[in-house]
């Protein structure tokens, strides 16, 4: 069987990808510390302020957990062919055919429907998580500017006052963690049964696809 | 402080100077500059007392009672020297159907006139038959009472946001007054209780300038609820610095460290306390090495609660009554997720291991990928 190696994500996707990830794992880290702060200290005259730098670290992170959300969204739309919205997203019938099979696929029964972007099932994960996203930046920015009327006007009317909202950003992170979990597996995963690249394509932008 | 000196204090006879410091620490509190002390002073001094009807409903007299023991100025002088409490139920002399004509006859003449100030929710359930004042329905006497005021304050979270009885699962289906007046000025006065000071800063406020304060989206006073307690605490220096109360009683709260891992709200809460403090005394709940429970946003005893954790329980769908705190929730899920990912790792190395190859054909495969690319 010969391979031939194609471009399958850009440059701008792939500087998304790693701002998205690592800012997650800041968020989650300094989000933890921020819910149960556990270097509780009786240390005084002493200058630490670890509970205003993990604030403002994870302030800082979610600034780049923002854009970089919002470079995914252009590239939903201006991105190369295997990033635009209509490429992966189970609503045309070849792409819920694909979704249907790689459900199989996952569960051992069939064979990988091969695409050179993103599977349908994957596609409609990774949409949730931009829902998501957005939910977590709103409550987000909710929490740290609650005086401004915009943020205020938002975070009132969907999620109530900043303890629901806290609440519920407390609760989206466990989303974020059980994504990073489940997406981390199922790559590892893939690249054991199909030799496709997929690990390294996330860096280098390229697949390996059979030459048919 | 002597019991003599105390009964001076309530000596409701206006003298002038204590008269200028009550205006003044109203002028503060509102965070108007200096220049606007004398405006109000005369807005104050009018002969002309603005007449207000105090309404009470489901409520438990508390606001009243914090405002029985304000000091600047204290009840008397408020209502003898700088409004003209026309009608409340506490402390009026009147009773039975005296207080009732009262009620009716200051609506009817100072139609559009007064301002009426309400404390307590209104059920709206089955008609409203909850809370009734007199015969009458709490709620036929806000909509006869509301529509004929020139404003309505909203005093104590009952009022504002329905408090303890809208509380979940609300039987008497209470809720505020902006719930059910829409038309008119209302200002919310929240707080359990709310301090006097932020009520009479209104008032006066009014008085001035002939309209309400201006507010936030929850229709409280800006110079009252404007910043989060959070942000001017005095242990705020002890959250910055990582230095907590782990439980009460312990060597950090004697040391009076911040107070967020025992469920202080003062992050969520909107309120003024922590500059303006209660009555006279000089504290406040956090002061005395107690977390701020978010009495001054609406649903606090749904919200905040438990009021000594962080964030509220999650309730396990399904499982009736049984609720675990999002920590261990959380922690729950992950673990069942990672043990979906080891069966299904499991799985698949069972199949290679079984058949020798997997469905995928992946070491010939791999091996002449990798070729491929060396070959490149
Ligand atoms: C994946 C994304 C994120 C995760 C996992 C995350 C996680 C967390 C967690 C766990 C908390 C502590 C809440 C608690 O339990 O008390 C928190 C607080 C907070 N987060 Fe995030 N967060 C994320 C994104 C953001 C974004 C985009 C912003 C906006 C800039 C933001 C702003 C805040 C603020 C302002 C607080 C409150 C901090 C405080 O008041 O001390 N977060 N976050
Ligand atoms: S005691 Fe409460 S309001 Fe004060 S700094 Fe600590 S968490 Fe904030």
């Amino acid at each position: 069987m010969l391979y031939e190696k194609k471009e399958a994500w850009s440059v701008l996707l792939r500087l998304y990808h790693w701002a998205f990830a690592l800012s997650i794992v800041c968020l989650v880290v300094t989000g933890l510390y921020v819910h149960e702060p556990w270097t509780s200290t009786q240390l005084e005259a002493v200058r630490t302020f670890p509970m205003a730098y993990m604030r403002y670290l994870h302030f800082l992170a979610g600034f780049v957990f923002t854009a970089a959300l919002m470079v995914r969204l252009y590239l939903l739309i201006f991105g190369n062919r295997q990033e635009k919205f209509w490429n992966a997203a189970p609503i045309t019938p070849s792409n819920i055919v694909n979704f249907f099979k790689t459900i199989l696929f996952y569960l051992y029964i069939g064979k990988k429907d091969h695409r050179l972007g993103h599977n349908a099932l994957a596609f409609t994960i990774y949409v949730v998580v931009f829902l998501l996203a957005v939910c977590q930046i709103i409550t987000g920015f909710y929490l740290l500017y609650p005086e401004s009327v915009f943020w205020q006007g938002w975070g009132l009317k969907l999620f109530g006052t900043q303890q629901q909202a806290r609440f519920l950003h407390h609760i989206f992170m466990w989303c974020f963690m059980l994504f990073a979990m489940i997406h981390v597996y199922l790559v590892v995963w893939n690249e054991n049964v199909a030799p496709e690249g997929m690990i390294s394509s996330i860096f280098s932008g390229d697949k390996f696809v059979e030459k048919s | 402080m002597s019991r003599n000196l105390h009964l001076s204090d309530l000596n409701p006879t206006l003298d002038r100077r204590s008269f200028l410091k009550a205006c003044t620490m109203a002028a503060a509190a509102l965070g108007l500059s200096s220049e606007m002390v004398p405006q109000i002073v005369e807005a104050a001094a009018s002969p002309q007392r603005p007449p207000v009807v105090w309404l009470h409903f489901q409520e438990c007299t508390g606001c009243t009672e914090a405002l029985l023991r304000a000091s600047h100025p204290d009840i008397g002088r408020l209502i003898l020297d700088i409004i003209s409490l026309d009608y409340h139920e506490t402390v009026m002399a009147a009773a039975g159907r005296q207080a009732e004509t009262c009620l009716h006859d200051t609506i009817t003449k100072y139609d559009g006139k007064f301002v009426c100030v309400v404390e307590g929710a209104i059920p709206t359930k089955d008609g409203g038959i909850y809370c009734k004042i007199g015969g009458r329905t709490a709620l036929s006497i806000l909509k006869e009472v509301a529509p004929k005021a020139a404003a309505i304050i909203a005093i104590g979270t009952c009022a504002t946001y329905g408090g303890i009885q809208a509380a979940a699962p609300n039987p008497t289906g209470a809720v505020g007054v902006n719930s059910i007046i829409h038309d008119k000025p209302i200002v919310n006065i929240s707080g359990c209780p709310p301090n006097p000071i932020n009520f009479l800063g209104t008032v006066l406020h009014f008085l001035t300038f002939k309209r309400l304060p201006e507010t936030d989206s929850l229709g409280r006073p800006l110079f009252a609820y404007g910043r989060k307690i959070h942000d001017h605490c005095e242990r705020r220096a002890h959250f910055d610095e990582g230095r907590f109360v782990e439980k009460f009683g312990d060597e950090g709260h004697k040391k009076g460290y911040c107070l967020y891992k025992v469920g202080c709200k003062g992050p969520e809460t909107y309120a003024n306390c922590p500059a303006v403090r209660f009555n006279d005394v000089g504290v406040w709940p956090v002061s005395v090495g107690h977390g701020c429970v978010g009495c001054t946003e609406p649903n606090f005893w749904d919200t905040m609660t438990p009021f000594y954790e962080r964030l509220p329980s999650v309730a396990i769908p399904g499982d009736r009554g049984v609720v675990s705190s999002a920590e261990s929730a959380g922690k729950t899920i992950l673990g069942v997720a990672a043990a979906a990912i080891g069966v299904h790792a499991a799985v698949g190395i069972g199949r290679r291991l079984g058949k020798g190859s997997s469905c995928c054909a992946k070491p010939a495969a791999s091996t002449q990928a990798s070729d491929d690319k060396s070959k490149e």
